[in-house]
């Protein structure tokens, strides 16, 4: 390898103004491997690197970062697919009945039947009411409609508004958001058990009251008769 | 924000690499002035300028998964990236022709390929040898210095340096070498 000719096409690579002729030369020489100055590429990497600290500093404008924090909330899909598969790839082979038992849903019911208080309940009554009107998500997290900008959460807290549409922003990207999506089996099954533990038991009571009351009004009943006919015999 | 200064660049890479939003948000926030004005030296109107910036961190998370961790050059990597970008949209704007944006092609001529033997660098470390570079560059001619420029942040390559200086490509060649290798030196000397 001629190793003057490869200095001299690497200063030019990393000021980036190789014709195409010295790119197909310059890449034959890498491919060769073992002789390419691989150091003396780094170190003139680093060199032009720091040609802008030359530049007299500008800065950008503050809602320059809310548009990355967008344009980021508008590939989450993209990043979640490739969460997904980095996902895949690390966890061992599981079938994927046993995935879809084993996640979310039963985790939902679950939590409901061991932990549930009023106010858990009424949240949830709240996200069976939004399900209804075909909103899908979830109700803690005040999310905006799928395909709307995250500008929605500035309105919620306007001072941190930038940290807020990033961190909003990957929520969706790298957090399932799929957990977010109601799922209706579940509302069905966390409403049934609802009635089971709450509803029956205040129905029991009323027909029990219903009862007594009942046996009450007939020992009244029988009373009154009696007072009746005592009146009757006395006159 | 405590936190976010006392990581350095390449913890947060780290973090961003496990889509850590918050560490992209650190690593905005570190980095944007510097890539800003590089960007804004490029392009020069503010409102493609702001653009690209914006793009820059999209790329960045997108790619995350091209940065080398073993070498952990985030300085290098970045600068690098934000420079391919902005030449880019200035060829495009310019009405170059090139290949359509994608994927394949961002990968190939955005995403820097930094030597795997290059040195780790990070912004704090940078901005310590700010004075000594402004010293190498000012002992550059006007002539190295202009052509840099024209390669650097003009984006030519040789032939359209050549053709606006109306001089022979050779000699372009020559001078952008000559201008590179005085850059080199006067920095190696100022360590």
């Amino acid at each position: 390898m001629d190793k003057k000719k490869s200095l001299d096409l690497i200063k030019l690579e990393v000021l980036g103004c190789l014709n195409e002729k010295d790119k197909e030369s310059l890449q034959a020489m890498k491919a060769e491997g073992e002789e390419f100055p691989w150091k003396v590429l780094g170190d003139y990497q680093n060199l032009i690197a720091n040609l802008p600290l030359a530049l007299e500093l500008k800065y950008p404008a503050s809602d320059i970062k809310d548009k990355a924090a967008t344009k980021l909330y508008n590939i989450r899909d993209q990043i979640k697919a490739k969460v997904e598969a980095r996902k895949a790839l690390e966890m061992p082979a599981q079938p994927i009945e046993e995935i879809s038992e084993s996640e979310g849903i039963i985790e939902i019911s679950e939590n409901f039947e061991e932990n549930t208080t009023i106010e858990q309940i009424e949240v949830e009554e709240k996200v069976f009411a939004e399900v209804e009107e075909g909103i899908h998500f979830n109700a803690e997290e005040s999310i905006p409609g799928r395909d709307e900008p995250v500008k929605f959460v500035s309105k919620i807290k306007e001072k941190s508004e930038p940290e807020n549409l990033f961190r909003r922003a990957s929520e969706f990207e790298a957090k399932e958001p799929l957990k977010a999506v109601v799922d209706k089996d579940v509302i069905e099954k966390v409403a049934r058990d609802y009635i089971k533990t709450h509803l029956e038991n205040q129905i029991e009571s009323l027909s029990k009251t219903v009862k007594k009351n009942r046996i009450l009004s007939f020992i009244l009943f029988v009373i009154s008769l009696l007072l009746i006919l005592a009146l009757y015999f006395i006159k | 924000m405590a936190e976010s200064n006392s990581l350095t660049d390449a913890e947060i890479m780290l973090k961003v690499a496990g889509y850590d939003s918050k560490a992209l948000e650190q690593l905005y926030d570190r980095y944007a002035p510097i890539l800003y004005t590089l960007i804004k030296k490029i392009v020069t109107d503010k409102d493609t300028a702001e653009e690209i910036l914006s793009e820059v961190f999209v790329v960045v998370w997108r790619q995350i998964d091209q940065f080398d961790f073993k070498s952990n050059n985030v300085y290098t990597w970045l600068i690098t990236l934000t420079r391919n970008k902005a030449i880019d949209v200035l060829n495009r704007n310019g009405g170059k022709i090139l290949p359509e944006y994608n994927d394949d092609y961002e990968r190939e001529n955005i995403i820097p390929k930094l030597s795997p033997e290059i040195e780790a660098m990070e912004l704090a470390d940078v901005l310590n040898k700010r004075e000594k570079l402004e010293k190498a560059l000012g002992s550059l001619t006007d002539a190295q210095k202009y052509v840099l420029e024209l390669s650097y942040y003009g984006g030519m390559d040789q032939g359209e340096i050549a053709a606006k200086l109306n001089i022979p490509t050779v000699t372009v060649k020559s001078k952008l070498q000559v201008a590179f290798g005085n850059l080199m030196q006067k920095v190696s000397e100022a360590k």
